[in-house]
């Protein structure tokens, strides 16, 4: 494959940051589609679930696979950092200002859900590599 | 629109690289004490939100450059995951002070940038 990491990287970034828009675009499409509510329940869910993602994937790789930051680039960078957005969440908040307390839940929920999930996600990671260290 | 795929995945490809040169260049530049490439990218792409869905009111943008910007382009350029992370990581070297400002901050200042955004898009109107 390509050796050069000039050409290498941007690549690897690039088909992470294509799954994860995609992802992003038709997991919302489908949220919106199937939970009619005035709350950005799309931006709100792939937010917090990246967040889990985050957790146990950032652990899982930097414990058993130290040496493959290829794998970083392309599941970190390019796939979770693609699939999970701040500026439509900010915008969400910014431009709606309707209905102040739903606001404010998506406002200051996002971060502390987020928060919540990716500890979630790494805690599970440990208790997964625990398990397999062992047997 | 079918194409939608095509556009939001190739302004993805650019958000994307973008965050990515944006943090090495800060983390050269700054060293790693605070993830300041995240931070600027998610303060940078707030205001550009919020600057580009107010432009998009006063005049026609086809919906394909819509989707290429908004969803594709500035989705990818700025990140939640990441930030989540880093201020979890502040917390877990015991840097609570940092953790606070970090996660409390990021989405507050990322406000007023939305809001400078619109402002900004709503002079340039004007003119």
């Amino acid at each position: 494959m390509v050796k050069n990491p000039q050409i290498r990287i941007p690549i690897i970034i690039s088909l992470g940051a294509i799954a994860g828009v995609l992802c992003r675009y038709y997991i919302g499409l489908w949220l919106l589609q199937n939970f009619k509510t005035q709350f950005p329940i799309d931006i709100f869910l792939i937010n917090i679930s990246g967040c889990f993602f985050m957790g146990f994937l950032s652990t899982i790789l930097a414990r058993k696979y130290p040496l493959h930051p290829e794998l970083v680039l392309l599941l970190i960078t390019g796939f979770l950092g693609t699939y999970t957005t701040f500026s439509t969440y900010e915008l969400n908040t910014a431009v709606n200002l309707n209905n102040l307390s739903r606001d404010l839940l998506y406002w200051i929920g996002s971060p502390i859900l987020g928060l919540f999930c990716l500890e979630i996600g790494i805690k599970l990671a440990q208790i997964t590599l625990s398990i397999k260290s062992r047997s | 629109m079918k194409e939608t795929y095509f556009f939001i995945a190739l302004g993805a490809i650019l958000g994307a690289l973008s965050r990515y040169y944006l943090t090495l260049f800060c983390l050269n530049k700054w060293g790693n004490k605070y993830s300041y490439g995240t931070l600027f990218a998610n303060l940078s792409g707030s205001f550009l939100i919020g600057f580009i869905s107010t432009i998009i009111f006063y005049k026609i943008i086809s919906l394909e450059l819509q989707q290429f910007i908004l969803i594709g382009f500035l989705g990818a350029y700025t990140t939640f995951s990441s930030y989540i992370l880093d201020t979890s990581n502040l917390y877990r070297e015991k840097r609570f002070m940092d953790a606070i400002f970090y996660g409390i901050g990021t989405p507050l200042i990322g406000f007023i940038c939305i809001e400078l955004g619109i402002i900004s898009a709503k002079i340039y109107n004007s003119l």
